[in-house]
């Protein structure tokens, strides 16, 4: 449609794509980032009473609020927009519960709701209403995804299951925005025993693996986190630069837990050369440079969620160090001493002999370093054979 | 987990359009009138409510029932009459000695979960709830360590902590808001201790120490990441409070596994913190001798019971000894044999009597309930 038709002329054709099931063409009509949005004979002064009888029932009230909700956002009245955006995924969800049976409608839903979550954020920018706003949006969201969940006696071809992920998708969004990631758990249920999981698009599967991933990093649970985050980096489209840099961040740390470092290359490639730092620390087990990194890139580290992660990176470290005393003492019998000199040496000033144990203590139970600690000769005795394993061959 | 919370925070999101509607108490004694005649009727009063000849009852705690209404104006308290009940079951009910601890807490419990239904139902204002809510958090902490290692039938440590996170998020989730709402709650109270220290009966009254609970936070679930998140998200100038910055370097080192550091940091650790720690260090006593048992773990060599004690804090090495016995591992007089196939992980936590915290830090219960954390 070009920019310069008139009212009338926009009705006609949103009804046109309406009644010819016409699901992509209604959404782009409907979207907030159409050229449509441009024209100004869309925003005449009093859109509901033109509106209003001249188009068919449901349609009505959605193109009412989208309308507004242009107007609004040209006046750069956000809280307004965010309003009648709201309005106009109600009615959506009307629309979708009314149409049994198919769901052709389905990109128009995916398009209101992503307008209404980026208005969300651009009011919660202007208004600072701590979440406030981010959680209605969730709101709607929610009954949108209802009325998908719900729709479960249909044919698979035409099932309102299919749009699950994509809803679940801005859900995530949302809740990871606001920190509450709680709410993801009772979402992931239904996507997990969702019986359509293998039929959603891929973008959208990727998506989803990438916050499903994120999710278990947070909750300490590095090797699913590994599987999702993987899934996404793999699969995610080459060209997709910024997405990659997104698994990157955190699939990196994760990986360096499970006993993986990334090379230079491919940290220089996505920019993430935070990391090689943080790599050559760990490498050497150079306690002071990890606290250095973190001091340096904190507000990175904490901002994504993964300064807890750096920190734990430091028993690497300690291996690391411990294994670099014993090839130079070239002996299976190295002193407590020794592993205490290293790690005055590399920035733990405070350290004693009773702690230094409790490290390797740990190192051995961890499977990191084989041997035995003798209390009596202050000593620890190593395997003879492979006494530091390689630390990916631990998981 | 909480429900409270959870209606709380719903209250905090509706608030804007309900003020209006807003509850308010008019009971002005600790129990409705009606609860008094019910209960004098029933016999239902606890001995603890039983002052030689007077009786003094408190409002105790009922579910809500789908049948019942309990938003009626002269059974709910209003702040001050809880503020005043709160104190009374901290300051005065704490120190009966004629019944067991574990009746003491049992009956305190119930009380303080009525308070806080009250304050839910009439939906307080944070700084309100904050300041029902700290001494209530030291309750639940002090007992926690005092009674921990009583039978299930007395005391019950999951239930204890379901109750303790419940006010703690509540609790922190108040800061949270108080902070957005006018800058930093600390200001605030900062403001309200120092005219409290010109009163004269400074004493004896419950105090709102933020630094005090979000190092507790951290210290009751240090095996828990969460509170750590939290914690590095903190503005900076909470962040650097010394004894916060303390509390994340032991939770820092027990995720490290380091026993011999969580311990020696513990001893420069304030009464409540060190209730808290002292709760979690049989579970920390039991992993540190699982890692031992295999680090030390050889035929001929053993460790003298003397180190252990040093090392986890057990007072004597003959609990050192107990405890190691209890887990399966071999004592050979006064030196312990560690042997990895020895190690029983599948036995019950053993749980060494608790001490005094009253005469380990020289404090009566109501310091304990009361003292402040230095600014």
């Amino acid at each position: 449609m070009s920019s310069t038709g008139s009212l009338n002329q926009y009705i006609q054709y949103v009804e046109r794509m309406y009644r010819t099931s016409q699901g992509h063409q209604l959404a782009r009509l409907l979207s907030l980032r159409d050229e449509h949005v441009a024209n100004r004979n869309l925003r005449s002064s009093d859109i509901a009473t033109l509106v209003e009888g001249n188009c068919l029932a449901p349609l009505d009230e959605i193109i009412i609020s989208h309308l507004l909700c242009v107007k609004a956002l040209c006046m750069k009245d956000f809280m307004e927009a965010f309003e009648y955006q709201s309005a106009c995924v109600a009615c959506v969800v009307r629309l979708l519960q009314a149409q049994k049976e198919s769901n052709w409608c389905l990109p128009l839903m995916y398009t209101v709701c992503l307008d209404l979550r980026l208005i969300a954020y651009r009011a919660e920018a202007c208004a600072q209403t701590n979440g406030k706003i981010l959680e209605k949006a969730a709101e709607s969201l929610l009954a949108c995804f209802r009325v998908c969940a719900a729709d479960n006696r249909t044919t698979e071809a035409d099932t309102k299951r299919l749009g699950m992920l994509t809803l679940v998708n801005q859900l995530l969004k949302v809740y990871f925005k606001i920190n509450k990631l709680h709410l993801c758990k009772p979402l992931i249920r239904a996507i997990d025993s969702s019986t359509v999981k293998k039929e959603f698009p891929l973008a959208q599967q990727i998506t989803y693996k990438y916050f499903v991933g994120r999710k278990a990093m947070f909750d300490s649970d590095y090797r699913t986190a590994d599987e999702f985050l993987s899934f996404s980096f793999v699969r995610c489209h080459r060209r997709s630069i910024k997405n990659k840099r997104l698994i990157l961040t955190y699939l990196v740390p994760v990986k360096m837990l499970l006993g993986f470092m990334p090379t230079k290359h491919l940290l220089q490639k996505y920019e993430l050369m935070q990391f090689w730092d943080l790599v050559l620390a760990v490498k050497n087990g150079d306690l002071r440079g990890i606290d250095q990194v973190m001091e340096k890139y904190e507000s990175f580290f904490i901002s994504a969620g993964i300064y807890l992660i750096v920190e734990k990176l430091k028993i690497y470290a300690y291996r690391n160090l411990f294994r670099k005393v014993y090839v130079a003492e070239n002996n299976h019998q190295i002193d407590i001493a020794s592993f205490q000199a290293a790690l005055q040496l590399m920035g733990h000033d405070d350290v004693d002999a009773d702690e230094t144990q409790c490290i390797v203590a740990n190192l051995i139970y961890d499977g990191k370093i084989k041997g035995y600690i003798s209390y009596q000769h202050k000593k620890v005795v190593v395997s003879k054979q492979n006494a530091f394993p390689s630390l990916s061959s631990l998981y | 987990m909480s429900s409270y919370f959870d209606f709380f925070c719903k209250n905090i999101e509706n608030e804007d359009s309900q003020n209006s509607d807003r509850i308010t108490g008019t009971c002005n004694s600790m129990c409705p009138e009606d609860e008094v005649k019910l209960r004098e009727q029933e016999r239902l009063i606890h001995v603890l409510e039983v002052w030689g000849s007077e009786k003094k009852l408190v409002k105790g705690y009922s579910r809500s029932a789908a049948d019942s209404n309990m938003a009626v104006p002269h059974l709910l308290r209003p702040y001050p009459v809880l503020t005043y009940t709160v104190q009374y079951l901290l300051m005065d009910i704490t120190r009966r000695v004629d019944v067991p601890a574990s009746v003491v807490y049992d009956y305190v419990n119930d009380r303080l979960r009525a308070v806080r239904q009250d304050a839910t139902i009439q939906r307080l204002p944070p700084e309100q709830c904050a300041c029902l809510l700290e001494p209530m958090i030291r309750f639940y902490v002090y007992y926690g360590y005092k009674l921990s290692n009583l039978p299930l039938k007395d005391y019950d440590p999951v239930l204890n902590k379901k109750y303790l996170l419940e006010c703690m998020k509540w609790y922190l989730s108040c800061s949270d808001s108080l902070a957005t709402m006018r800058g930093n709650i600390d200001h605030l109270t900062g403001f309200l201790s120092s005219i409290d220290l010109n009163g004269k009966d400074k004493k004896n009254k419950i105090v709102n120490d933020r630094v005090l609970i979000e190092n507790l936070y951290i210290l009751c679930n240090l095996d828990d990441l969460h509170p750590l998140f939290r914690y590095v998200k903190l503005s900076k100038d909470i962040k650097r409070h010394p004894k916060l910055q303390l509390a994340y370097e032991i939770a820092i080192a027990n995720l490290h596994g380091n026993y011999v550091r969580v311990c020696r940091l513990a001893d420069k650790l304030c009464p409540l913190s060190y209730c808290a720690l002292f709760t979690y260090l049989p579970t920390l006593q039991r992993r540190a001798l699982a890692v031992m048992s295999h680090a030390y773990s050889n035929k001929r060599l053993t460790v003298p019971a003397d180190a252990l004690a040093h090392w986890l804090r057990y007072r004597e090495p003959h609990d050192a000894r107990a405890a190691c016995e209890h887990y399966g591992l071999k004592v050979q007089g006064a030196d312990v044999r560690f042997e990895k196939t020895d190690f029983k992980s599948d036995v019950t936590l053993n749980i060494p009597n608790p001490q005094d915290i009253r005469e380990k830090f020289d404090l009566s219960i109501i310091d304990i309930f009361t003292y402040t954390t230095p600014k």
